[in-house]
């Protein structure tokens, strides 16, 4: 399953939200997929207190090909903010080179120096669905497609083995959502990058 | 081989005299060449000159006066324009254009005639037999009392209340026409199906589905209406087809197998099709309409099928299409002709078949009625599945990323009915429609599920009663304060273009037309 991963894999990712938003559970979904489906290493530490009334809060995961020696992120490759208040504690913390994922509107970005930048109505597109509390889920799928950090069957499969029971074939759909779209928005880049922005000649 | 036939058609005044003076010296006109003598080249419309084909002619010579000799005037140049555009035709349908001339001749000028006759003859030997082989028709039987009561049962129409709900909403009958669904019914209940007005009522009836929307009985007028007409066309009797019958005849000429159709010849290269995809693109027949209409509205309806492509390339599909595309038979159903329906359907779904296709997309709501509804329920099984482009571009627009420039219009829209009435699907443009980015987006009085018909349907019963209607339904799109007409179905564009030509009406009700998938095209942008 890990064949389409990118070698020499390390990434330590950060994911923020309110609590609340299944932040912990998004984590944990993609440390599980990483470490049981693409047999890779993975940490998970989990920040919450009194944020988890409202506040910012936060799951740190690490994944890797190689043994862990330190289970906490100080520098993301990879930052996903469902919550202004997440983006203004992470948002500096941020790699040179990382990648920051935002949902478009809850978050808005003044400044930051990273190497890319992606956004998805996620809470939006779940709110669609029927459900706003899958906005979790939408931005996993968003985040398979455009980080390829954990392979896609690993996600799904860990998605529907960790939803409640009889929510599966929802959640699924939610993350399908996200990933098309996480996919539309890469092509959509390779398109304008090639100078085609619309139709035809 | 079969002896070649030619048909020469003769004007009555300045040619004719020559070609008499070669008969009476008993010069050598090839013995294919049959004359049939005219009073004037400009009385022979499109139709006339095509039909010489559909009913086997392998050439047809059009024989009239040189310009300014013309005994009427304009014959000469009417010609012209005639010829030119059926030439366009036959060069679509892979009959080619060269099988049909036009010359000028004058009365002392024999040789000539004669010189030009021989030529023809041997361009005609050289390109060969005609393909178009069309099975001779039954002689036809009476109408009887019990095909009309099997139609009366199947239809349920004894189910009608008379309560004239019907009439209260026919747009035909609104427009002044002294007509009505449920009168109709009535007297053919009644056992008068050969009283003319009621032959007239049922060539009159738009088929636009509306009576059967409102029907508390839920009498399908417009099924029954259309087997009507199939009773009157087996019976021998001849409808209201509009445009000289032109547009059935091509289409029953395309019911030959052996035609090698070049439907896509004219196709912008920049256009990437794959002939191995599983995705085909059915496209319609704008091209023949474009051709017919050349001169006369300046119809743009292949633009629609450009548009589409361009729109499935911009999504990274890269469909088939069929060279030998054939009509999906619509306008041969809705005008009774059964039969030959049935061989264009055949024939296309084998070609369809052939090339290993899982998914057909269209931009026509006419075909896409008629492929996902119309050869199902005709008995015509379907191994792939039917899809309105409209369909597509949503799914691929909803995956996200995808976002449109702003258009300094004001959008109104013209439902087809097709889409919108008979297949129940309203909706489907109108979510497109609120992705786009217009100054502003105003629905007309009637709308959606009840919007008014763009007054024809099948080439069939064109007169000033569904212009009067389609006058009202312009000016319904101007009362919208809009600017621009959103239409979905090619025809529906014709025949208000045609509205818009009014001389007395003039710029009340003119207004810019765009059909929805031209629209897209040309403002989708990726994000």
């Amino acid at each position: 399953m890990s064949s389409t991963l990118p070698s020499n894999l390390h990434k330590e990712i950060l994911i923020t939200g309110f609590g609340g938003q299944g932040i912990v559970l998004a984590g944990q979904i993609v440390g599980k997929a990483s470490s049981l489906l693409d047999h890779n290493e993975s940490t998970l530490t989990q920040s919450y207190g009194p944020e988890s009334r409202g506040g910012y809060c936060s799951a740190q995961v690490i994944i890797s090909e190689k043994t862990i020696h330190y289970p906490y992120v100080r520098h993301p490759d990879i930052l996903v903010c469902m919550s202004q208040g997440g983006f203004d504690k992470y948002g500096a913390s941020i790699k040179a080179d990382g990648t920051l994922i935002l949902d478009q509107d809850l978050v808005k970005v003044e400044e930051v120096k990273c190497g890319d930048i992606f956004a998805i109505p996620a809470t939006r597109i779940a709110e669609e669905l029927g459900r706003k509390m899958m906005a979790n889920i939408v931005m996993l799928g968003f985040f398979t497609a455009i980080t390829g950090a954990v392979s896609l069957e690993a996600t799904r499969a860990t998605v529907a083995d960790s939803v409640p029971k009889g929510t599966e074939a929802l959640n699924l759909s939610a993350f399908n959502k996200g990933y098309d779209f996480g996919l539309a928005t890469l092509k959509g880049r390779r398109k304008k990058a090639a100078g085609k922005k619309g139709v035809g000649a | 081989m079969d002896k070649l036939k030619i048909v020469l058609f003769m004007c009555n005044w300045g040619p004719h005299a020559a070609y008499q003076a070669l008969q009476d010296s008993g010069a050598d006109i090839p013995a294919e060449v049959r004359m049939i003598r005219i009073p004037c080249t400009g009385r022979m419309s499109k139709a006339l000159l095509f039909r010489a084909f559909e009913m086997g002619a392998d050439g047809v010579a059009l024989v009239g006066c040189e310009p300014g000799t013309c005994r009427y005037g304009s014959g000469t140049a009417v010609a012209e324009g005639n010829v030119e555009d059926t030439r366009g035709i036959l060069d679509l349908l892979g009959l080619g254009g060269d099988r049909l001339r036009l010359a000028m001749f004058l009365p002392e000028e024999s040789q000539p005639l004669l010189a030009f006759l021989q030529d023809f003859y041997k361009v005609i030997e050289t390109i060969g037999k005609s393909p178009v082989s069309i099975p001779p028709r039954e002689a036809p039987p009476a109408v009887t009392r019990e095909m009309v009561s099997q139609l009366l049962t199947t239809h349920d129409i004894y189910a009608c209340q008379d309560c004239g709900k019907c009439s209260s909403a026919c747009p035909v009958t609104l427009a002044g026409k002294p007509f009505s669904p449920r009168a109709m019914a009535n007297a053919i209940i009644g056992g008068s199906v050969a009283a003319p007005e009621v032959v007239n009522d049922v060539w009159s009836c738009l088929t636009c589905g509306l009576c059967y929307d409102r029907c508390p009985s839920a009498v399908d007028f417009p099924d029954f209406i259309r087997d009507m007409r199939h009773i009157q066309k087996v019976c021998g009797r001849t409808g209201h087809e509009a445009h000289g019958g032109f547009f059935q005849s091509l289409m029953r000429t395309m019911t030959s197998p052996d035609l090698k159709i070049r439907h896509w010849q004219w196709l912008p290269e920049d256009i990437q099709t794959d002939p191995q995809s599983k995705t085909l693109f059915f496209g319609g027949c704008a091209p023949y309409f474009d051709t017919y209409f050349k001169s006369h509205l300046g119809v743009q309806t292949s633009g629609i099928l450009v548009d589409s492509l361009r729109l499935l390339n911009f999504f990274d599909i890269y469909p088939a299409i069929l060279s030998g595309e054939r009509c999906c038979g619509h306008d041969l159903l809705w005008s009774g002709d059964q039969e030959n329906f049935r061989r264009l359907a055949q024939l296309n779904v084998e070609a369809i078949e052939a090339a290993g296709v899982e998914e057909v997309v269209t931009a026509c709501p006419e075909c896409y009625r008629t492929l996902s509804h119309d050869y199902p329920e005709q008995g015509i099984e379907l191994k792939f599945k039917v899809t309105h482009i409209y369909d597509l571009a949503e799914r691929e627009i909803d995956k996200g990323a995808i976002g449109f420039e702003k258009l300094d219009r004001n959008l109104t829209f013209q439902d087809p009915c097709r889409l919108s009435r008979l297949e129940g699907r309203p909706d489907l443009p109108r979510k497109l429609l609120h992705r786009l980015q217009p100054e502003s987006f105003t629905e007309m009085k009637d709308r959606g599920i009840s919007a008014l018909c763009c007054g024809n349907c099948a080439w069939t019963g064109c007169d000033s009663y569904t212009k009067t209607l389609q006058v009202k339904r312009l000016r319904q799109a101007r009362e919208t304060g809009s600017n621009m007409l959103v239409t979905a179905c090619p025809k529906c564009q014709i025949h208000l273009r045609c509205a818009m030509e009014d001389p007395f009406l003039g710029d009340e009700i003119k207004m810019e037309i765009m059909d929805l998938t031209t629209v897209l095209a040309k403002t989708i942008r990726w994000e």
